[in-house]
């Protein structure tokens, strides 16, 4: 061993040498990662567009965290499902996983897109000449409710025969807003009384794990059901025109910040440790309902009448 | 040590020299993604991939990298290894990846791999440094494996998302002293009694 060392004197290299390695390991390092992004960007596009699928169904309740399909058995329950076919659901059990096509059929029955202008009437995209896929790619960073003409999904029921009916079970309303450390994207599901919130979820957000993150598990957003994004006045009755709209993330609990006032009925508990993500959530949907508070008068007027 | 045969270089590390039982080294992870079974065999798989290929390519050029740059060189090679693994998942299981987040990048600071490369790769041949850094992988993966398991079955009662506890046998509102799900079990902090459990569970094995 000695005698090897001996021999062979190790030698600093000179610095040149240093910097070629450097400049050498570092091109091979760029161009393998550079041709894997570009050879994998498909399908993680892919991958991004049914995971987003999945998260409008958890937010309708018509998807589980679990992997599962719902339906509402008439009693105002969500019972597990399974696809039959073609997108349509029937009584499953919480085994029944749903396969990525089976997501894809439910996705293309149960959701059509359409948009809102700010008087709150509705139009298809043919009509006001809009290309959908460019519309929804381009607006998604910023925001469709900042657009004139604001995107918005219908969920259609889960009726068994081909009818043309197509009376809504519930809306959609993509969602964005910032968090603690980025931007955070999700979306709301409201019931066709324009007030009463299905569901939520979030599917892009880089929260604090464990803590801020908790707005993606399922045991936080099942708090949202039920609630009204119209904060009622204090003796409870709504004004869908003038009153606060959103749904507000407290700090600490609701039953001990609010009580039993009315307003709790737009409140949910705060995440511990996560007061800054609760506020940026709040604000989100704030922001966000306020674009489309003319579309849920309209509709929160219909089914009034 | 020179004269091994090089199989042994990969049996030594999941046993003997177990990188997080003997060296308390990955705990981070460890904890983090240990809640589910599923992702903890992928973290395990993502983190041996890590360690036996950035440890393969350490040793190829352990002879041209100079001393002054190899900690740098290293982690260039082990960095494009973790994107590759984080590239990978993104693309083909995006739910997983989505419940890995942050962990996927930190495994270029895991002290295993870096440990691996500086300690083993940069002084062998690339065969025993490849076997070396599949066994500390393969070892790290037994360990946080374990973990899961436990804590999927108690925190969850499921296995790999399957029940295996009968919903039968869980209290309800109607005989409230049935079963419940160890609620601490679904916690970080868990996973420091469950590693310390076993580090204590090895010592007395190693001891006889």
């Amino acid at each position: 061993m000695s005698e090897q060392l001996l021999k062979k004197p190790k030698q600093a290299p000179s610095n040149s040498t240093v910097i070629k390695f450097m400049i050498i390991l570092s091109l091979i390092c760029a161009v393998v990662l550079s041709a894997l992004a570009s050879a994998l960007k498909d399908p993680q596009e892919i991958a991004k567009e049914l995971d987003r699928s999945k998260q409008m169904m958890i937010a309708a309740k018509i998807f589980t965290h679990a992997g599962y399909f719902l339906i509402e058995n008439g009693k105002g329950e969500y019972v597990p499902a399974k696809n039959v076919g073609n997108g349509t659901l029937a009584l499953g059990t919480v085994s029944n996983r749903a396969s990525n096509n089976d997501i894809l059929e439910v996705y293309k029955r149960r959701f059509a897109p359409f948009l809102v202008d700010s008087k709150g009437e509705k139009t298809t995209f043919e009509k006001a000449g809009i290309d959908i896929n460019y519309y929804i790619a381009e607006y998604r960073k910023s925001g469709y409710y900042k657009q004139p003409l604001k995107l918005i999904y219908e969920i259609l029921p889960n009726s068994t025969k081909d009818s043309n009916e197509t009376q809504p079970i519930g809306y959609v309303i993509p969602v964005n807003g910032f968090g603690l450390w980025d931007a955070i994207y999700g979306y709301l599901a409201i019931e066709p009384d324009g007030e009463t919130v299905i569901g939520i979820s979030w599917y892009d957000q880089k929260e604090t794990p464990g803590l801020g993150a908790n707005i993606a598990e399922e045991p936080w957003q099942n708090l949202f059901p039920g609630k009204k994004i119209f904060q009622p006045s204090a003796v409870g009755e709504i004004y869908p025109a003038s009153a606060p709209i959103g749904i507000t993330v407290v700090k600490g609990r609701v039953s001990e910040v609010l009580g039993d006032i009315p307003k709790a009925k737009s409140a949910v508990d705060g995440m511990p440790g996560a007061t800054l993500t609760g506020n940026g959530v709040t604000d989100a949907y704030r922001n966000v309902l306020e674009g489309y508070r003319p579309f849920f008068i309209k509709i929160h007027q219909k089914t009034e009448n | 040590m020179s004269k091994l045969r090089p199989t042994s270089y990969l049996t030594e590390q999941i046993w003997h020299g177990n990188q997080v039982l003997v060296a308390v080294l990955g705990i981070c992870s460890a904890l983090g993604v240990t809640n589910r079974l599923s992702v903890a065999i992928t973290m395990g798989l993502s983190v041996t991939f890590v360690t036996g290929f950035s440890s393969l390519f350490v040793s190829w050029l352990r002879n041209v990298t100079p001393d002054s740059v190899r900690m740098i060189a290293q982690l260039a090679i082990i960095s494009v290894f973790v994107i590759i693994i984080d590239q990978f998942l993104k693309a083909y299981y995006f739910s997983i990846s989505k419940t890995l987040s942050v962990f996927v990048g930190l495994i270029i600071t895991n002290c295993i791999v870096m440990g691996r490369t500086e300690g083993m790769a940069k002084n062998v041949e690339p065969l025993p440094a490849f076997l070396d850094g599949i066994g500390a992988g393969a070892g790290y993966m037994l360990v946080i494996c374990f973990v899961g398991f436990i804590r999927e079955i108690f925190g969850f009662g499921q296995l790999l998302g399957y029940q295996v506890i009968p919903l039968s046998w869980y209290a309800t509102p109607e005989s409230p002293n049935l079963y419940e799900n160890f609620a601490l079990m679904v916690n970080p902090p868990v996973g420091f009694f469950l590693i310390g459990g076993l580090i204590w569970m090895y010592n007395i094995i190693g001891r006889k």
